[in-house]
């Protein structure tokens, strides 16, 4: 009587090393999130109340990496959601509200749309023939990521700005045909061209500020980059070693202006230094260095998209925050995984996290 | 890759075309991108760390520099300065301890009006004069600003407890410069002010603070290295609202060095008790060592208002106050007048054109050369002078005659050699050198030659001659010990503050003139004439011996051309009561005669040096000899000179 057929035998792996690499660092990251809400040094009831999402958080991950599975999930879900969040995102306009606010919790819809986005057109390139596809059908992705965005436009620009960039070059590796690709890209450059002159005029004062203040950081530091050159002092004081936990100046005497969300890795930077900061990015950068060699293996279409699109959220949220607070890119307001507080951003960061782990499950990559 | 022509691309999402898809391109495919992904992961990642590295490694200092700038609030201690004390053990200079209020305007520029109106309840002050005081004073000051000081307990209580809604307001504990003896000592050890903005910038770099005091004359400025000490601060957080928290780092100032002077309190106290309500100077040296004794000015400014601020009207007062009290009078330089004629008398003696202090010129109250007529101060002439009668009554004529003969270079040498148009060695700032015209001088200032007739005129100390009170003394000093050109010093130790004598000044001697001793004892006989029996005996204490010389400077000015100013008083002079001695120079500016200003003047210092009992009244009796400044006539009369 033979225990396991010949094919699965061959095919089984005692769970590869980079995954228990990838568990490791999804606790370590953990473990950072929860050091930094501390480190934030406000009153024990404004880090509990952010323990508590990371309990809700870790909930949701283990919920949905054990008991959702996506084959039954009915795939009218992902059409009826985006709707959803269209329609509300088209309210929110309306009101010019950035935030939901039910009750004492208010919710960042911009931070849910990433995810319905991403299971929406996941779901919709799976759902077809890659490189057969007719440019129309293209037009019609881009114009399905571009409603949303729309109404998010303008009341967080920021955020509608990454997520279109994200999912653009979702789109581009997801086999966007070249030829629409230049087409976009010639485009913008002409749309920046002509665009940006009359746009400049268009931009609230504070917006315009903050370019004045990206490119002359020292020049406007009591005004417009205030935000950016407290978060310079913040990271820069913290030297190789940093001040130390709950140490940091900027932290600690309140100089650093938003720092539980946006500058959450100022804060981090600040009390742990260089050192701190390189384990952070190792351990960031390997989870999504992970992902992406993840995605190919995956076998299932709708995973694979997933999969890189996951990697794609990731890794521009990293980017544009990090960029915004070191003073390399212009001052986004978008949190950042693990460090920042928040409900919104805490729940989503596991969510995608849960379906990252749920896909490198063996069942996915062998199917 | 798979070209399809036809348009079946199907929108009903089933997932049979899903199984069309040619696996092994698609592999190939993703192989491509992910490939590509990974050089934009790896590209942004270390754009990401170089910048943190940048960051934190490369600019490290300069941010934590930023930071500690923002986040930590430094105040200065200021340390104590060192005392100042006399010979005698008088505390001259001290420091007390008041309570100050500072605003740092660091933090309330925010609320500048919300937290001044606050105070001004507090201390019942106006809020307008409080904000125009605040403003002011930001203007001109870094750092904190003081803005109120010695705050009385009820005040101090009054803020302290509403602290926390004051941020911003400090009250400390501060000592503060204190003169116990204000006006007396004012042009001896000069006064404190604090540091201005541009003086700040020019001091910064010699660890002062922006809140500091600094000496601004006299022994104050001279002495300023010893006396400052080093200041100590602290270090508070300070959070971005401004509030202050915890301290971070503290060090203890150290106090200055104390001064020891060679100055003696009495003294300095008869001298000003002396010249009050007038204006002149008296300076009195020890001639064993060059030692000051007493050095007053007058009239004189009370140096603690320079710490507690004059008001307007007392600052404006004394600025145009016409007898200027800023002027340290012991430091100017004036036309010696007669004082000076004992030096063209040891001139002669050394050069051999007196050769017997017997032998005699007549006065006949007038002396000619060439066409000038040169006259004495006597109208009715001396008669036959010899040289202690010349000296006694001070005979004009007797003087032309030696001018006539000595040559104007050696005079001037032998000027020098006493230290007249030198530097006393005091070292104070704002001291005059004087002048002693030689053919020298006067090629390079006129481009011409010396005439004869201007020796004349130089032989009875008028003419270019300029000298300051403290010279003449050093001078008669000279004559007194006998040859020695002590520097002069008024500082003999300085200690630090658990009493080791850290430095020690020894007199110096600058030079020895070689005095013949017959030459010296005649002197000392024409000198003990003047006050035995000549112009100054006013100056004529019985117990003690004085050898004194009146003179009386012609005060060639425009001014005396449209006010009828009088003639600068001298009396420059050495006593001695057998076992110790000392030499004085009286000047009174304007203030008429010699021999009636300023020797009786001198006769009531000496009294009160060697604790004799005064004599009342001070003005002289009717029989003292009057000697004036010869007259004003074209023939002497040198243009320029003044005693501006």
């Amino acid at each position: 009587m033979k225990l396991w057929s010949e094919d699965k035998a061959q095919n089984f792996v005692p769970f590869p090393l980079d995954h228990l690499l990838a568990w490791l660092t999804f606790l370590l990251l953990t473990f950072i999130g929860i050091l930094n809400q501390f480190n934030m040094g406000e009153d024990a009831s404004h880090v509990y109340k952010n323990i508590l999402w990371y309990v809700i958080g870790l909930s949701i991950f283990f919920l949905i990496y054990f008991k959702i599975d996506f084959k039954k999930i009915p795939p009218q879900i992902y059409l009826i959601s985006y709707m959803g969040i269209t329609l509300l995102l088209a309210l929110l306009a309306i009101f010019k509200k950035r935030w939901l606010i039910i009750g004492s919790i208010s919710i960042q819809p911009s931070e849910f749309l990433k995810i319905i986005l991403l299971l929406f057109f996941s779901y919709l390139f799976s759902k077809r023939r890659e490189g057969s596809e007719m440019i129309a059908l293209w037009l019609v992705y881009l114009g399905l990521l571009g409603l949303p965005l729309l109404f998010l436009l303008p009341v967080d620009l920021d955020y509608a700005f990454i997520i279109g960039l994200t999912f653009f070059l979702f789109f581009v590796f997801s086999g966007l045909p070249k030829r629409l690709l230049f087409l976009f890209i010639g485009l913008g450059l002409i749309l920046s061209v002509t665009l940006v002159p009359l746009a400049w005029h268009k931009l609230k004062p504070h917006q315009k500020g903050r370019i004045y203040g990206f490119l002359e950081p020292q020049k406007y530091y009591k005004t417009w980059s205030y935000q950016l050159y407290q978060s310079m002092i913040a990271i820069g004081s913290g030297g190789m070693t940093g001040q130390g936990f709950k140490q940091g100046w900027s932290t600690r005497l309140n100089y650093l202006p938003a720092k539980h969300t946006d500058l959450a890795f100022s804060v981090w930077a600040e009390a742990f230094g260089f050192l701190g900061v390189s384990i952070y990015l190792t351990l960031y950068g390997y989870l999504l260095y992970w992902a992406l060699n993840l995605t190919p293996k995956i076998k299932d279409p709708f995973g694979k998209y997933l999969c890189l699109g996951i990697f794609f959220i990731f890794l521009f949220q990293l980017f544009f925050n990090l960029g915004g607070s070191t003073g390399l890119l212009f001052m986004t307001s978008i949190p950042q995984p693990f460090l920042s507080y928040g409900g919104s951003i805490t729940i989503t960061t596991y969510i995608l996290l849960a379906f990252l782990f749920k896909l490198a499950k063996r069942k996915f990559i062998f199917k | 890759m798979i070209k399809k022509k036809s348009f079946n691309v199907n929108l009903n999402f089933s997932p049979k075309n899903t199984e069309v898809i040619d696996e092994k391109i698609l592999t190939q495919k993703w192989k491509k991108r992910v490939l590509i992904l990974h050089f934009l992961l790896f590209f942004l990642l270390f754009i990401l760390l170089v910048r943190v590295f940048y960051l934190q490694i490369i600019k490290h200092k300069y941010f934590l520099k930023k930071a500690k700038e923002r986040s930590v609030a430094t105040y200065i201690i200021r340390a104590p300065r060192g005392e100042i004390i006399t010979s005698d053990g008088v505390v001259i200079a001290t420091n007390k301890p008041i309570f100050q209020l500072y605003l740092d305007p660091e933090v309330i520029k925010d609320y500048e009006e919300e937290i001044l109106k606050k105070l001004s309840l507090i201390l019942k002050e106006d809020f307008g004069l409080l904000k125009e005081r605040y403003y002011l004073a930001k203007k001109k000051y870094l750092g904190r600003i003081l803005l109120k000081r010695d705050l009385s307990w009820d005040e101090v209580s009054k803020i302290l407890v509403r602290q926390y809604y004051l941020p911003g307001v400090i009250v400390e504990v501060e000592v503060e410069r204190y003169y116990p003896y204000g006006e007396i000592y004012f042009h001896l050890i000069g006064y404190v002010a604090r540091l201005d903005r541009n003086e700040y910038k020019n001091l910064k770099e010699m660890g002062y603070s922006p809140e500091d005091y600094i000496g601004k004359s006299g022994i104050e400025r001279v002495y300023e290295n010893y006396l400052k000490g080093v200041n100590g601060q602290v270090e508070i957080e300070r959070d971005a609202k401004g509030r202050l928290g915890k301290i971070i780092g503290r060090s203890h100032p150290q106090p200055g060095l104390d001064l020891f002077l060679t100055v003696e309190h009495h003294a300095q106290v008869g001298a000003y008790e002396l010249l009050k309500g007038k204006r002149g100077a008296i300076v009195a040296l020890s001639p064993k060592d060059g030692s000051l004794l007493a050095l007053v000015s007058s009239p004189a400014v009370d140096p603690n208002k320079y710490i507690s601020g004059f008001t307007p009207e007392e600052w404006k007062s004394l600025q145009h106050n016409p007898f200027k009290p800023f002027l340290n009078r012991a430091l100017q330089a004036y036309p010696p007048g007669s004082t000076f004629k004992l030096v063209t008398a040891l001139a002669a003696l050394e050069r051999g054109i007196i050769r017997d202090p017997r032998s005699s010129f007549f006065c006949a109250g007038s002396f000619n050369f060439g066409r000038k007529v040169f006259r004495c101060w006597e109208k009715r002439g001396h008669g036959s002078v010899d040289l202690f009668k010349a000296i006694a009554q001070s005979c004009d004529v007797y003087f032309y005659n030696l001018g006539l003969k000595l040559d104007i270079d050696y005079l001037a040498k032998m000027a020098r050699s006493l230290g007249l148009g030198l530097p006393s060695g005091i070292g104070f700032p704002g001291e005059k050198t004087g002048l002693v015209p030689d053919r020298a001088w006067k090629r390079k200032q006129f481009k011409d030659e010396w005439y004869q007739g201007e020796s004349i005129v130089v032989a009875i100390g008028q003419g270019y001659l300029m000298t300051t009170p403290l010279q003449m003394a050093k001078a008669y000093m000279v004559l007194a010990n006998g040859g020695y050109r002590f520097k002069v010093f008024a500082v003999k130790e300085i200690r630090d503050k658990q009493g080791r004598v850290l430095k020690k000044y020894n007199p110096l001697v600058e030079e020895t003139v070689p005095i013949n001793s017959q030459h010296l004892s005649w002197l000392y006989e024409g000198l003990k004439g003047v006050v035995e029996y000549g112009t100054g005996k006013a100056a004529k204490v019985p117990g003690i011996q004085v050898f004194g010389k009146t003179g009386t400077a012609q005060v060639v000015s425009l001014e005396k051309k449209r006010a009828n100013l009088e003639h600068h008083a001298w009396f420059v002079s050495f006593a001695t009561n057998g076992t110790t001695g000392l030499v004085t120079s009286v000047f009174v500016e304007h203030g008429g005669g010699g021999g009636a200003v300023a020797a009786p003047l001198a006769g009531e210092f000496y009294r009160v040096y060697f604790k004799l009992p005064p004599t009342h009244p001070i003005i002289p009796s009717g029989d003292v000899l009057e000697e004036e400044a010869p007259p004003a006539e074209e023939g002497n009369a040198i243009e320029g000179v003044s005693d501006r």
